[in-house]
């Protein structure tokens, strides 16, 4: 059964609340969520613990880690948090899986410490920007369902995200994920990761959703002609928080991925 | 008492049809419905109605800046207020004012309000609105996540760039500067008065006021109850202080229409509020909440709202006449009804400055002045005694006329 762990990161000395499961034989999986953080302990992290070691961190800002957004600048304190975190768990290298903003979070860890890697998935990927393929705007939605944009159809929200937690505390987390977000993603999501894509030489896969209206489909094609050697694919059904709308299919793509090298 | 009159200087000529080609009067708007050879008549008509408001002994002039926004067409106050300090002799300016987080170099705005100041003679106020995720998060593009912490940092570096006597080195998160050492500094010392306009209820307003003694600014628009929660929350902190509350400490706008009947009122301006509900009216509600711009504090205190007009939805509808009156968010009629109002309002309020808005919309130049008028000389006069056992210490401290030079008009002869 997972839990919910805090640690004391060396040699940075963050503090990381974790989510682990799975056994801890398996092959390390470093998930890092999309924008809207981790609800709770779901069906994607439990289909992926069948097959993984899962370590899934909030990332500083987000979650029960809220406070600690100030304390970081830039992508590379997100990476420096991330490997410190494997480091403390005495993991050497893990497969990375990254939704959303965990993509871009992801790419960065693959470029700067690509030993640490061992495949990367990229799901609905932010940190690059087309002006042809700009997509919805997240941070301009209506403050009474402020996330709603980022499913293929907007009750999902409350069906996937909201359900079974109270209802104010879920609400101010879900506002204050997204200005976590935002301190990365504002006002237009280049991250600047592009310029260090190249340097990427791990195995890795693009996944787009089909009904994703933040990041366009052409956005795939863009990541994998930026990193050498990458494959994508399309996830069937789901919008951009894929790891809630499609659980199971996006666990499927990671374990046939990352354990088989499979792509279909 | 003392009473100001503000411009929002709108666009007063949207098509009829304005609001189903565009979801927003701000950020998107479409820019080609701006002609600029009228834009520049209505300035120079809009600045007329102001340097009027001094003439007929109005206390104030307030301008404001707002980006990007059909209904605000002042993106610099500082340029309008220069253009003030050179037409009036003693009115004070208020600015209300610049959003300082998003002057980079901070010390540009510690400089504009300081060149303003002396050259008006210190008749500024220095105004430090957070400013609307419209205006500062997606017209100018500011980070909403830190937009806080840049604001509280700008905020110190203008007071003590205007202060330290000596040169300093600036080592903050949004700004860095190895040598601050601004010219001029203002003729108020150690520095004119500053003022905090706040847009509903935020607490941390309050005490970000109250803890530095700075005038807090309400507005009424949204009605007096809602201006009487803000103000009262406000006082509360004053109080919590060990402090007697000052009402120059505080501000309330209102929008202010008078004719000589209560008719009249009704009857000749009605029109241009409708012109400026219909725009407004269910405005897009993504630009309403950039994600950060409420702190978790503020996310708390709005929640409750914001879950209540969700699970009770109820279609917009332009307020009558009446119900604005009803709800205070206007204060209209002859000069006694409109002088029964605002006696109410700042009574409830105890708030010392009234700043008026006397043009909305599509108005015309002559209502607008001849309300104008009919306020400074018949309204005026019936409130100025209002809070005279109070001392005002938010107001500029001009120096004397003496020392102040006057635009010379006529140069004919030199050479």
């Amino acid at each position: 059964m997972a839990e919910l762990q805090t640690l004391d990161l060396t040699p940075g000395g963050q503090t990381a609340h974790v989510w682990q499961g799975g056994d801890a034989d398996s092959p390390a999986l470093l998930f890092l969520h999309p924008i809207t953080g981790i609800p709770r302990w779901g069906e994607a992290l439990e289909a992926l613990a069948n097959d993984f070691r899962v370590i899934a961190p909030y990332q500083p800002g987000w979650g029960p880690a809220k406070d600690d957004l100030p304390g970081v600048r830039d992508g590379l304190d997100l990476v420096l948090f991330n490997v410190d975190l494997l480091n403390t768990l005495g993991v050497g290298s893990a497969h990375v899986v990254g939704v959303s903003i965990g993509g871009w979070i992801g790419a960065e860890i693959a470029a700067i410490r690509p030993d640490a890697v061992q495949s990367l998935t990229l799901v609905n990927p932010l940190g690059l920007w087309s002006e042809s393929h700009p997509g919805e705007d997240p941070f301009a939605q209506h403050p009474g369902f402020p996330t709603a944009v980022l499913f293929s159809d907007p009750e999902k929200r409350n069906e996937l995200l909201m359900a079974d937690r109270d209802p104010m505390d879920a609400y101010v987390e879900e506002l204050l994920d997204l200005r976590a977000s935002a301190k990365f993603l504002w006002p237009i999501p280049d991250t600047g990761v592009g310029r260090r894509l190249v340097r990427i030489d791990t195995r890795t896969l693009i996944a787009t959703s089909e009904h994703d209206n933040v990041v366009a489909h052409e956005m795939g094609d863009i990541w994998r002609a930026a990193i050498p050697g990458a494959q994508s694919v399309q996830l069937a059904g789901s919008g951009h928080i894929a790891d809630l709308e499609a659980p199971a299919a996006l666990a499927d793509l990671v374990r046939n991925f990352a354990l088989a090298g499979v792509t279909a | 008492m003392k009473f100001h009159w503000f411009h929002g200087m709108p666009w007063p000529h949207l098509p009829a049809e304005f609001r189903d080609r565009n979801r927003s009067v701000w950020v998107d708007a479409d820019a080609s419905l701006y002609d600029p050879v009228e834009g520049g008549r209505l300035y120079h008509e809009y600045l007329d109605q102001m340097e009027y408001a001094e003439q007929v002994g109005f206390d104030g002039l307030i301008v404001n800046e707002h980006h990007q926004n059909v209904f605000g067409l002042m993106p610099s106050p500082q340029l309008m207020a220069a253009a003030l300090a050179r037409r009036t002799s003693r009115v004070a300016i208020i600015m209300l004012g610049m959003s300082i987080a998003l002057y980079r170099p901070a010390t540009r705005a510690a400089e504009e309000i300081a060149m303003l100041d002396v050259l008006s003679g210190g008749r500024i106020v220095a105004g430090f609105p957070l400013g609307t995720p419209m205006d500062t998060n997606f017209a100018y593009g500011a980070n909403p996540a830190d937009f806080r912490r840049v604001y509280r940092e700008h905020h110190d570096l203008i007071l003590r760039a205007w202060q330290d006597p000596d040169v300093f080195a600036w080592h903050g998160e949004s700004t860095r500067l190895r040598y601050v050492n601004i010219w001029p500094r203002p003729i108020q010392q150690p520095h004119p008065p500053i003022w905090i306009p706040a847009d509903g209820i935020s607490s941390e307003t309050w005490d970000f006021c109250a803890e530095r003694g700075y005038n807090y600014v309400c507005l009424a628009s949204r009605g007096i109850a809602a201006a009487q929660a803000a103000m009262d929350g406000f006082w509360s902190r004053i109080e919590a202080r060990g402090v007697e509350p000052n009402p120059y400490q505080g501000a309330v706008s209102q929008t202010i229409v008078v004719a000589r009947t209560d008719d009249e009122a009704q009857q000749r301006y009605e029109p241009h509020f409708e012109y400026s509900s219909r725009h407004t009216q269910d405005d897009f509600p993504g630009w309403s909440e950039a994600p950060g711009w409420r702190t978790e504090r503020g996310i708390r205190e709005r929640a409750a709202q914001t879950m209540r007009e969700l699970a009770n939805p109820h279609p917009a509808r332009i307020p009558t006449w009446q119900e604005r009156l009803h709800a205070g968010s206007l204060a209209a009629g002859s000069p006694e009804t409109v002088t029964e109002q605002l006696e109410h309002l700042v009574k409830s309020l105890r708030a010392g400055h009234l700043i008026g808005v006397f043009h909305l919309g599509d108005m015309t130049h002559d209502l607008t002045l001849r309300s104008t008028r009919l306020f400074a000389e018949q309204v005026i006069p019936r409130l100025r005694h209002l809070w005279e056992d109070h001392e005002d210490h938010w107001s500029p401290r001009p120096i004397a006329t003496q020392q102040s030079r006057a635009p010379r008009r006529d140069l004919a002869g030199v050479n």
